[in-house]
């Protein structure tokens, strides 16, 4: 969206916040064009808010997959290209391989769903952010994008739901 | 005939009181948040003191770590048949410690069990410092410590590769793995509290906090994620730290060593580390309670049900202790009972009592809600476990290696000094670390109390008000 505005309501109870996404909505702001933030976890749509898609789990099977072949490649193959026989036990034995296997895959798993979830959330991101540090002591925030002529509707809604501060957002260095 | 009259366990008039036990419902987030960054930023002398004497110990033991490098492995107590010592039996040891953060953090929080809320981040952190003072001692261990890279899979000059038949190199894999494992565990749950910390200070610690946050704002789709990875998380860790004292025993079970090629060695030994484990991680919370004034967020429930599961654990390693102990007596094979005669009425048998007392007695006072409340009781009734854990440890390790098939081959350990410093090296820098953990990282997790307020309210059943929990995550 073109020459569009942000602004930032901060309210102090969910239920008002709720129901502010709500009348945003029916002003016309699209889903995406509102960023709730809090310092809290909230339950997933108790914000009026659609649920988001996550690949994290498919990330998080490939790097399983990818695990357990290298796993394979070093418990059954190089066991080959460097051979020791020791203790009269076959080159390559099912016990040792599902030993090392298993703990490959699932250190690619952990490590998979930790890069996964980053770059989901697209961090590191140390640039400047519209943010507000009451958010961490409390208050919710809610980021509309709208064109300039809907500013003044905007403001009505959140104040009258009782928003604490409705206006331009700082854009912090986080 | 009496009438029938539930007894009430909240009144309406007592609500305002229970709501305080309720996971601290009256306050406001910015008192939660106070209430947890004040005493990070805020450390006495004593701390300071505790500090100094802990360097020392560790510099001490980093001098005798050098000696021992110098002048070789001899400078040890190790010899034959002992070629295991006390640096293999503090090895074993400091795994166990390892293994309660996983079981709380983890366990607990796909169970939801919302006591847990208060002591993750605690127990996450015993996790890792434990496991880096236990992935000391295979490099200890080694005497000739700078060809420890002979061990990492990768292509060289030497025509030499890993043998990963060996056990050896399960340890290595399966402790790195457990040590990346829990660190990105415990630095993931830390990025909202992270954002929490850089909002509300300055200097070096926002500079700090601000590069661990990551850009953390707290958006909805960041915690959406944050709770999906940390729900994948909970589920993969757990047979990691299941598949690690696993492995760690098989080092011994794999062996034809009497006593220790047991099939029975993996679970006994995962046990006993889930033992030794929470009653450390009990020790250490009534220890930082007391030391960061956190007694609002540290209450007697959480040590009340922290208890419960010690001595479910207690119990459950006295199942599998007896259960190898009875096979092994009633075989009767001369080695084992020559083993089994030194433990009971031999030199070891001052070991051997101190062991069954130090584990057996607590399982028994925990029983008593007032010895899992009072936190001075329980920190005794927990070191005494631990006290218990080591030394069957030195029983398991030393005692067992002291006798074998070969009669002629029979023989005795005496730790030297330098094992000795070197063990204490890893006691203070665990302490150490732990210590100065608490003063930079937010000791409690903070977005995790909030979190558990949200979930609950009291509701009105007749003429009682019930505490209930709503399913939100």
């Amino acid at each position: 969206m073109n020459n569009t505005i942000t602004l930032l309501a901060l309210f102090e109870k969910s239920t008002q916040t709720a129901e502010a996404i709500d009348d945003l909505y029916n002003l016309g702001i699209p889903d995406e064009n509102m960023t709730v933030i809090t310092g809290v976890p909230y339950p997933e749509r108790s914000l009026g808010r659609h649920r988001e898609w996550l690949t994290l789990p498919y990330i998080v099977m490939g790097g399983a997959v990818g695990g357990l072949l290298f796993g394979l490649f070093l418990s059954v193959i190089t066991p080959h290209l460097y051979r020791l026989d020791v203790g009269g036990h076959p080159p390559v034995g099912f016990p040792p391989a599902a030993v090392i296997t298993f703990v490959f895959t699932m250190l690619a798993i952990i490590v998979s769903t930790f890069l996964g979830v980053l770059w989901e959330m697209d961090f590191p991101r140390f640039g400047t952010a519209p943010y507000h540090r009451l958010v961490t002591d409390g208050r919710l925030a809610v980021l509309v994008e709208c064109l300039p002529d809907l500013e003044q509707k905007v403001r009505q809604v959140v104040n009258s739901h009782q928003a604490s501060y409705v206006g331009e957002p700082e854009r912090l260095v986080l | 005939m009496s009438e029938f009259r539930p007894e009430p366990s909240i009144e309406p008039e007592n609500a305002p009181e229970f709501e305080e036990r309720l996971l601290l419902l009256e306050r406001e987030d910015w008192e939660i948040n106070q209430a947890v960054l004040q005493p990070m930023l805020k450390s006495g002398w004593v701390f300071w003191v505790v500090v100094i004497l802990l360097g020392a110990l560790v510099l001490w033991g980093l001098y005798a770590w050098g000696y021992l490098v110098y002048w070789g492995i001899g400078v040890s107590g190790k010899n034959r048949p002992v070629y295991w010592t006390l640096f293999i039996t503090t090895f074993v040891f400091w795994i166990g410690i390892s293994h309660a953060g996983t079981m709380i953090s983890a366990v607990l929080r796909l169970l939801k069990a919302d006591w847990r809320r208060p002591i993750t981040r605690g127990a996450e952190a015993m996790t890792a410092f434990a496991l880096m003072m236990a992935g000391l001692y295979p490099l200890i261990h080694l005497g000739r410590v700078w060809k420890f890279y002979w061990m990492i899979p990768y292509p060289n000059n030497r025509f030499m590769w890993p043998n990963f038949q060996s056990p050896l190199m399960w340890d290595l894999v399966a402790i790195f793995t457990y040590l990346i494992g829990s660190g990105l565990y415990l630095f993931l749950a830390l990025i909202p509290d992270m954002a929490m910390a850089r909002d509300h200070t300055e200097g070096w610690r926002y500079r700090l906090y601000r590069t661990l946050a990551l850009g953390w704002r707290g958006t909805e789709a960041e915690w959406h994620k944050l709770h999906r990875a940390l729900a994948i998380f909970s589920v993969a860790i757990i047979p990691i730290f299941l598949s690690v004292h696993s492995i760690v025993s098989w080092d011994f079970a794999v062996t034809i060593q009497p006593r220790w090629h047991s099939t029975i060695f993996a679970p006994y030994f995962v046990v006993g580390a889930i033992y030794s484990g929470l009653a450390a991680l009990a020790t250490i919370l009534v220890i930082v309670r007391s030391g960061m004034k956190l007694q609002e967020f540290l209450r007697a429930e959480h040590f009340n049900a922290l208890g419960k599961l010690v001595m479910v654990a207690g119990m459950a390693w006295t199942y599998f202790w007896f259960a190898g102990f009875i096979t092994e007596w009633y075989g009767n094979e001369p080695v084992v009972r020559e083993l089994i005669h030194e433990e009971v009425a031999g030199k070891l048998a001052p070991l051997f009592y101190l062991q069954m007392t130090a584990n057996l007695l607590p399982i028994g006072l925990l029983v008593f809600k007032k010895v899992r409340t009072t936190p001075a009781l329980l920190l005794v009734t927990t070191l005494l476990v631990n006290v218990g854990m080591f030394t069957e440890r030195v029983l398991i390790v030393i005692g067992n290696l002291e006798r074998n098939h070969l009669p002629f081959n029979w023989g005795t350990y005496r730790p030297t000094w330098v094992e000795l410093s070197i063990v204490g090296m890893t006691f203070a820098g665990f302490a150490l670390l732990y210590m100065l953990f608490s003063r930079i990282v937010p000791y409690v997790p903070v977005w995790e109390i909030k979190e558990g307020r949200l979930r609950y309210t009291l509701r009105r059943i007749g003429r009682l008000l019930i505490p209930t929990a709503a399913e939100i995550e």
